[in-house]
């Protein structure tokens, strides 16, 4: 081990990338600075402003689920021939902003990639949320969702059975797969950072809350040989769920024939249109967390920078989708194909769909560009733009594609009503809100992580 | 640094004439099966340049990735990456004769085509003189990127500056770009085609699924081989193997998924426009072969490469990725001999024999590639760091 805590940041700054860790932090300098933020006895006056203003939200969010209950989905827009809108759209979009989360914590673990520790344990906390803002969506849209059961097959009196041909049926299990491997995976990694709460806990129930979720966690080896295991077990199972996942939630379009979703290309561009948005929820997280808690030591610009890098190749993948679907829409000589790439192009929602090629195809060009991936406003924004293109990429896919398919006669128009809107913002709420808890009460960036990248925790080994 | 002397061993060289002499052979057989069916020959030959610009494009593909990611991988590896880019404008010279068996090929290049309305609707992309533009075009584009790589890293090897590296990178992300775009549209052209009623939006990132498995197969082969002797026996590491284990498993689960989705998606929708391209490869002995792909293009490959003490030994590894490779040509087989037949079993002996032939041809080409520069990329700074004892990362 060096004994050489300082290191000249100047140094060799021609090869080396930016640092993933600020040079001249220690140990303790890294715990204090994490933990004091879960441990602080005054709540800061913005946390509450805050948090106050996402409750409200989500209280949005609940009078909506109320009335929705109490008077049945007719008071949503969605109608023959458009039966799926909102709801379908948000359970996708929200599901895609998921997956940034399992990608960074799961595939750049495996990929060794050292700059994601600082910012896997948030990104995973955004996943379950947005997960749980997802799964609301068809579990309301069932109309019961009291009978939700049904969807799992328990044996039962009635002689009921799920239809295992069916992709939803596929969906009820990728997502509730999803929803628990990630929040098993989140909680283990959250263990000994638990344990070093309850150590540090000054008042009696905080040591109490956190001692239980440390579960006894000691910090022997043994703890140590058990949980690395189960961490890369864990990161090894979610790897394909960032793939599968996605894939699932595509063949609910591509296995039907509706001109518009039947497309083979749906499983690979909708992961990458998920990891996209995903990244762009990340960025739009991290860049004003790190400015509000003065994180920038741990969350850098080579941060920032490589999660651009794969904003950018993930939405040229989006791009290359749109372009192989509008070839091939031509190309197949099908008349319904071609009536869908006009229809976006010419028809009534035609400048909703220019809208998405710029936010989605145009706008983010501008990270090819070296000033501006290191400009942290032009990020943000590039960021907020994918995320809105992102949601009209799925509103031109789901309702518009529905709208006018294969008989002149059944075509119509779809408009969404005050319901659609209160319950997609009141989800937004509901996601704001679980943020601001998580930020203050759990560490959100992996103390012991940091710890091991630190310049100090590099130990030389003879081979 | 300076003690490595990364000449290629002289056992390249008998490898080199060996290949040559046997894709001769090869060639000379079916120069003489041409002559006596002529059709086949192009069915064979077109088969045989699509499994070898494959490897070629893969490797191209996988030299840019290995440029903007970093990592020891990339760096043991980059020379063979290099010199299977070197051999476009062999490629290029081998792709002329598909020229003159084009209207055999495919159907949309004959005069009855005219009688056809879909294929009269397709025909202002699907037409002799635009398809040869754009195989033009495609070659272009590979043979300049490939062109500054290769300078560039020759560039490094005597300056080791840091602009080079630097030049490098800046060129692969747009490399990439152009590489995806390229390569979709020479599959559909090559290969799409030869059914030209069929249609698949996913078919491109399929064919780039199965370059990346050709190309890492064919890279763990020649790297094993030359770790048989010095100097790369002292530099390939168990590590820098495992990882390369590692990314072969990775592209034949991508491969596997995509091939299951297009499966799927279409045999769910069965429409007939696009379940006519299934059925043709799912009847009679085609339906073994396609079975014969998932176990051993995939469930097999798959199982064995979780393995770790397979991924690290040299030997396993390699004799794997030669299967894997084999499987290649058998998926190619697959895709595109059942067009000709409309779906009844046709295996001709050049469908052997050809893949043999250019391959001893290309092979090389290749190996005279390889031998022209030192074995490794003496001017990267990283390379130290790379090829150390130690378990780092």
């Amino acid at each position: 081990m060096s004994d050489n805590t300082e290191i000249n940041p100047d140094l060799d700054t021609t090869t080396r990338p930016a640092p993933v860790i600020m040079p001249g932090h220690t140990f303790k300098s890294v715990t204090d600075k994490i933990a004091s933020i879960a441990l602080g006895r005054r709540t800061p006056m913005g946390w509450i402003i805050g948090f106050g203003i996402s409750f409200m939200v989500f209280m949005v969010m609940m009078y909506t689920l109320g009335y929705l209950v109490m008077t049945g989905v007719g008071i949503w827009g969605n109608n023959q021939p458009v039966g799926w809108a909102f709801d379908i759209i948000n359970l996708v979009w929200w599901i895609g902003i998921g997956h940034a989360g399992t990608l960074i914590s799961a595939i750049l673990l495996l990929l060794r990639q050292d700059w994601r520790t600082s910012i896997n344990r948030f990104a995973e906390a955004m996943t379950l949320f947005a997960v749980a803002c997802a799964g609301l969506f068809p579990l309301f849209h069932t109309g019961r969702p009291w009978l939700a059961y049904w969807m799992f097959p328990v044996p039962n009196t009635m002689g009921m059975w799920p239809q295992f041909r069916s992709p939803l049926m596929w969906d009820v299990f990728a997502i509730s797969t999803y929803a628990s491997v990630s929040a098993v995976f989140w909680f283990i990694g959250l263990i000994p950072d638990f344990a070093t709460l309850r150590d540090r806990a000054k008042k009696h129930s905080a040591k109490v809350i956190y001692g239980m979720l440390a579960m006894g966690w000691r910090g022997s080896a043994r703890h140590w040989h058990n949980y690395e295991t189960a961490y890369l077990i864990l990161a090894g199972l979610a790897t394909p769920l960032v793939i599968s996942v996605h894939s699932v939630i595509s063949f609910d379009f591509t296995v039907g024939i509706i001109p518009g979703w039947h497309a083979t290309i749906f499983p690979p561009y909708f992961v990458a249109g998920a990891i996209y948005a995903g990244f762009a929820m990340v960025l739009m997280l991290a860049i004003p967390i790190r400015r509000w808690y003065g994180l920038e030591d741990f969350i850098t610009m080579r941060h920032l920078k490589n999660m651009s890098k794969i904003m950018l190749a993930s939405g040229l993948i989006v791009a290359y989708g749109y372009m192989m679907e509008t070839f091939t829409a031509w190309y197949s000589g099908n008349q319904f194909e071609d009536y869908m790439i006009k229809n976006r192009f010419k028809g009534p929602y035609a400048f909703w769909y220019w809208t998405l090629i710029a936010c989605n195809v145009i706008v983010p060009q501008l990270l090819w560009i070296k000033r501006f991936r290191n400009s942290i406003a032009s990020l943000f924004t590039v960021s907020v733009v994918i995320s809105i293109g992102m949601w009209l990429e799925r509103f031109i896919i789901i309702p518009v594609s529905l709208h006018r398919d294969f008989l002149p006669g059944s075509w119509g128009m779809y408009s969404p009503t005050e319901w659609d809107w209160s319950m997609y913002i009141g989800t937004i709420g509901f996601f704001v809100m679980l943020l601001f808890l998580f930020v203050r009460f759990v560490p959100m960036i992996s103390i012991f992580e940091m710890r091991t990248i630190l310049p100090q925790a590099e130990v030389k080994e003879a081979q | 640094m300076s003690e490595i002397t990364a000449i290629a061993p002289p056992e390249l060289d008998r490898f080199r004439q060996r290949a040559l002499y046997t894709g001769i052979i090869a060639l000379l057989a079916c120069g003489v099966g041409a002559v006596y069916d002529r059709q086949q020959f192009f069915r064979s030959y077109l088969l045989a340049f699509v499994f070898w610009i494959g490897i070629a494009l893969g490797c191209f593909a996988i030299l840019m990735v290995q440029h903007l990611s970093g990592g020891a991988w990339g760096l043991v590896i980059r020379r063979v990456l290099e010199g299977a880019t070197r051999t476009f404008p062999l490629l290029l010279l081998l792709f002329i004769p598909l020229l003159f068996g084009m209207t055999g090929l495919y159907t949309w290049a004959q005069p009855q085509a005219a009688q056809n309305p879909l294929l009269q609707h397709k025909a202002p992309y699907l037409n002799v003189t635009f398809f040869i533009a754009r195989a033009a075009f495609y070659f272009a584009v590979w043979l300049a990127v490939s062109f500054f790589l290769n300078r560039w890293s020759a560039e490094q090897d005597r300056t080791r500056e840091e602009s080079v590296t630097r030049r490098m990178q800046n060129i692969s992300g747009p490399g990439l770009l152009l590489y995806g775009l390229t390569t979709t549209f020479a599959s559909i052209d090559w290969v799409m085609s030869l059914e030209p009623e069929w249609f698949s939006t996913i078919f491109g990132m399929l064919f780039m699924g199965g370059q990346a498995i050709s190309a890492m197969s064919f890279v763990i082969a020649v790297v094993v081989l030359l770790a048989s002797t010095k100097p790369m026996s002292d530099i390939l590491a168990p590590r820098h193997l495992h990882d390369l284990g590692k990314l072969l498993l990775a592209f034949i689960m991508i491969w596997a998924y995509f091939s299951f989705s297009q499966f799927l998606i279409i045999y769910a929708g069965n429409l007939p426009e696009e379940i006519t391209w299934y059925v043709h490869r799912l009847r009679g002995p085609w339906r073994y072969i396609g079975l014969g792909l998932v176990i051993f293009h995939f469930a097999l490959p798959f199982l064995l490469l979780l393995s770790r003490d397979l991924k690290r030994s040299g030997r396993w590894l390699a004799t794997l990725a030669v299967a894997v490779l084999v499987m290649r040509l058998v998926d190619l087989f697959w895709l595109m001999a059942p067009d000709f037949h409309e779906g009844t079993f046709h295996l001709h002996w050049m469908d052997l024999a050809l893949p043999l032939g250019l391959g001893g041809v290309w092979l090389w080409f290749f190996a005279s590639q390889l031998k022209s520069r030192p074995i490794l990329p003496l001017g990267d700074p990283a390379l130290a760091e790379a090829i150390s004892a130690h378990e780092g990362h």
